[in-house]
């Protein structure tokens, strides 16, 4: 094997590099839980994870989560996805974190 | 003292005579300029909205600006009573002797090693270039400073412009304690730099031992990224391999120094050798 295609295999296999990072939240519309995404899916997405999770973050900070119910437009589950829409491990922390978790009926 | 009071008598005869023509000339030179100023102002506002790059921008602004000069200060001498003939022929042959004298002597012309809206560092300045005139440059510094450089000093200081390469290598320097893991620091260090997706697969992110210092481990990492997104990524890469180093349990070091106290009636004791104390 030569190192091109040695490199090519490590490149492959060891380790994924994300296109761009959104934040996922989901919300009550109408009495309706919707998944949306900020930026938007069709707008370009952030290319830093550290940004999207500080932007989480503030997103579920801004919510201002009460405990016992969910408040009308009340960001729930709120995480970072990858530009496949996979969930992504909080950087600092090395595991899959959720701000504001709930559990809704889907 | 005659022939100075003969001199003041015809010019005060002069002005009787010529004082309001030379006025008004005077007068359409100063409105003249203002109003170019303003058609400057409103024809950069213009041009803004056509989204031109800042260059275009002025250069198209700053050609009209002097074609307005030369028609207002025309129009001046015009109303001193100078031949327009004349005028037009000095206008005509003084800008053909300017564009003969730019075409053959411009590769010596000394010009400025950037353009408007490169970010640039010029000695100890570090900042964007929003303008250039024949005597300075206006660069906008990110700390939201407006600096007016003398081209003497752009051309006799070294000048780093950032848009000559489209990429730039980050150095994340990191020092670890000598019981630490170091290939497990350089693993960690080196997957931070790939996962990004700012930082260029090629040439690809390096990690090296860059030195055994007295206080700990050097480990350099090396990666390459758009000019553009250099500073957030560096800062992003920083974060990323502190915190990171944290969770893995690998102690970043910092600058110490063992001091081993001793009583007189004691011997220190010291494991190198050489480093015996006779005594």
């Amino acid at each position: 094997m030569k190192v091109n295609e040695a490199l090519k295999v490590i490149d492959e296999g060891w380790l994924r590099k994300p296109k761009g990072f959104r934040v996922h939240f989901q919300r009550q519309v109408d009495f309706e839980w919707v998944t949306e995404y900020a930026p938007g899916e069709k707008e370009k997405a952030l290319d830093s994870d550290v940004v999207a999770w500080r932007l989480a973050w503030k997103l579920s900070e801004a919510a201002k989560p009460d405990k016992t119910e969910i408040k009308e437009d009340e960001l729930v589950n709120i995480y970072v996805v990858d530009d496949l829409g996979n969930s992504i491990k909080y950087y600092a922390s090395n595991q899959f974190e959720v701000f504001n978790r709930r559990e809704i009926e889907s | 003292m005659e022939s100075t009071f003969v001199k003041y008598k015809e010019m005060g005869e002069l002005i009787a005579s010529q004082g309001g023509t030379f006025i008004i000339a005077l007068i359409i030179l100063v409105v003249g300029l203002i109003v170019i100023k303003q058609v400057s102002k409103l024809l950069r506002l213009l041009l803004e909205r056509f989204a031109l790059k800042p260059q275009t921008i002025s250069t198209v602004t700053n050609i009209i600006c002097i074609i307005l000069l030369v028609i207002v200060v025309a129009t001046a001498l015009e109303h001193l009573g100078m031949n327009t003939l004349v005028i037009d022929r000095v206008i005509f042959l003084v800008s053909l002797a300017a564009i003969g004298i730019i075409a053959i002597f411009r590769p010596l012309i000394p010009t400025l090693p950037f353009k408007v809206g490169n970010t640039v560092k010029v000695g100890d300045l570090l900042g964007k270039i929003e303008g250039t005139t024949i005597l300075n440059t206006r660069m906008r510094t990110f700390d939201g400073k407006t600096v007016f450089i003398p081209n003497t000093k752009v051309l006799n200081d070294f000048v780093i412009n950032y848009h000559f390469t489209e990429t730039r290598r980050i150095k994340v320097d990191v020092g670890i304690g000598y019981d630490q893991d170091i290939l497990k620091a350089k693993q960690i260090l080196e997957a931070i730099m790939i996962e990004d997706p700012r930082v260029k697969v090629k040439p690809r992110p390096v990690v090296y031992v860059l030195k055994l210092a007295n206080s700990c481990v050097q480990l350099g990492g090396r990666c390459w990224v758009d000019n553009l997104k250099y500073w957030t990524t560096r800062c992003d890469l920083i974060e990323k391999t502190k915190l990171r180093f944290d969770l893995e349990g690998i102690t970043i070091a910092f600058p110490q120094l063992d001091v081993h106290h001793y009583h007189g009636d004691t011997s220190p004791e010291f494991a190198g050798e050489g480093n015996h104390m006779s005594g």
